[in-house]
């Protein structure tokens, strides 16, 4: 299968830089918006059972609420202790007023 | 009356020297605290493993420092942490498997996180929880993840085994353990890597210096033990050596089988009593082997946790883990080295059957050891006698002397104020 542009939310749902949690075909995704960008990642983190879309968005990076790991939300590369796994992080694009992730 | 008399004061030792003992040493529930505080949390280094058990990254052993749960880890730089098994949070013992390996250590509790040297990492809603857009609760914004770390043990390696001390003024420890024994310990551990073979566990239920006793006591082997004497393994008149380090504290027991009689390096080994012969002759097959240089047997006490045997071909450490004054938990490691040949280690194990909880010598030690304290607990107000070889405190050529429990009791005295 080719890969799928796929609207994920309104842009009106993500309220300035913070993040929401969705669902996409059952699968938990986190949407941010930060310095007028959106972006997205897997929600769940790859630490401890937590959702990042719980957590708090500063200076691009997602600190997850259980034990502070946190990630580029652009990259979702893993920025430091107790994380040893990056995050799967999406490409976005912002069609008027629909947010769509690129679902391989 | 004076301030001071309405302090409780410790029992009096009422001995002319150290070649008596009070039963009230084994006995006494506050002694038995000062032993823990003053011999075991400081000034003293503590046995807690062997490098080998925890080879890799995250690999952990939990253990004891006196009757504190610790835990022995190995970082990612190939370092070793010993780290107090106390969550910073709500004080429970996290850590609750005897060994694993893991990324971090993560308290079930509520989930606070530490890495593998003891930093706390992350605590749970730390920053409070996200509701109809505003923050709630949460730890105080001057909350510092750096003041509620596990409480970290100084650690000393040397030849593969690790040694830990609450105590962060604690001398080095090849000073702790002195010249005289260091020698011994390099003998053992002298740089080839360690290879476990096994434990054996076992709770006795007597005071936990009567088992450094039994190893300053080479009295009662020849006596007690009559597998060793039937088959051979020792002689009172064994060449043999007793030495301390300079604070009698330490001890070695050195002893080297006769030529004369019976020769137990021989497979098919016959009995002093002839009529008895081994059904299986492999626990005796001795092989000599080249880091010897001469003795058969070096029995290591290092005050105040841990014994290093070298009985023959069987080498192991026993872990002194006290739980009150009247009970010890015993823990045997044994182990060979990486460079053993498959026939070096089959007779290794061989041989431990010697030792451990049901050993056809150990055995004999935990009962009299528990029936000592039994003796301790009717008679309190008595004492034990440890005159052989006189009332001194010296190195001896000879095994007939309780030379090193006087030397023992005389530095237990010094540290403890009695």
């Amino acid at each position: 299968m080719s890969d799928n542009w796929i609207t994920a939310a309104s842009l009106a749902d993500i309220p300035d830089d913070d993040v929401i949690g969705i669902t996409i075909n059952g699968h938990p995704i986190a949407l941010y918006k930060f310095g007028g960008e959106v972006f997205a990642t897997d929600n769940v983190c790859t630490h401890g059972q937590a959702l990042l879309s719980d957590g708090f968005l500063e200076d691009g990076e997602i600190e997850c609420p259980l034990h502070q790991g946190r990630f580029c939300i652009k990259s979702g590369k893993a920025m430091c202790d107790p994380l040893t796994e990056n995050i799967k992080s999406y490409q976005s694009r912002v069609n008027g007023e629909e947010v769509l992730l690129l679902i391989e | 009356m004076s301030q001071e008399n309405l302090i409780p004061l410790l029992p009096v030792w009422d001995q002319p020297d150290t070649s008596r003992i009070p039963f009230w040493a084994y006995t006494s529930k506050d002694i038995h605290k000062q032993e823990l505080e003053k011999l075991f949390y400081k000034g003293h280094w503590c046995y807690v493993g062997l490098e080998a058990e925890i080879p890799e990254t995250g690999d952990f052993k939990r253990t004891v420092v006196g009757e504190r749960s610790v835990i022995m880890v190995r970082d990612a730089q190939g370092g070793i942490n010993v780290v107090e098994n106390v969550c910073g949070h709500r004080g429970m013992q996290f850590c609750r498997e005897k060994h694993g390996t893991v990324k971090s250590f993560v308290c079930p509790y509520h989930q606070w996180n530490y890495d593998l040297e003891g930093n706390l990492q992350g605590v749970p809603f730390r920053r409070g929880v996200k509701q109809d857009g505003a923050v709630k609760g949460g730890m105080p914004k001057d909350f510092n993840p750096k003041e509620h770390g596990l409480t970290q043990l100084q650690v000393a390696r040397r030849g593969g085994v690790v040694f830990a001390s609450f105590d962060a003024d604690v001398e080095p420890f090849e000073d702790f353990i002195g010249p005289e024994m260091l020698a011994y310990f390099d003998r053992m551990f002298n740089g080839r890597k360690l290879k476990v073979l096994g434990y054996n566990n076992q709770r006795i239920p007597g005071n936990w210096k009567l088992m450094m006793e039994n190893i300053k006591d080479p009295y009662h082997p020849g006596l007690l033990h009559t597998w060793f004497v039937t088959f051979g393994l020792w002689r009172a008149d064994n060449r043999s050596e007793l030495k301390m380090d300079r604070h009698h504290r330490h001890a070695a027991m050195i002893s080297t089988k006769g030529e004369g009689g019976k020769n137990a390096q021989t497979t098919n080994i016959s009995s002093f009593k002839e009529s008895m012969q081994l059904n299986d002759p492999r626990f005796l097959d001795v092989e000599m082997e080249p880091w010897w240089n001469g003795p058969t047997a070096v029995m290591m006490t290092l005050f105040p946790s841990v014994i290093l045997q070298q009985q023959v071909n069987s080498v192991s450490t026993r872990h002194i883990q006290p739980n009150g004054h009247g009970s010890f938990d015993f823990v045997w490691t044994h182990f060979g080295y990486e460079d053993d040949t498959p026939e070096m280690t089959e007779r290794r194990l061989c041989q431990a059957n010697l030792f451990g909880p049901a050993g056809f010598v150990s055995a004999d030690d935990g009962e009299v050891i528990e029936f000592s304290q039994q003796g301790f607990e009717q008679k309190p107000f008595h004492r034990t006698l440890a005159e052989l070889g006189g009332r001194d405190i010296e190195d001896t050529d000879h095994m007939v002397s309780e030379t090193l429990i006087r030397g023992m009791y005389k530095y237990w005295r010094k540290v403890m104020g009695v």
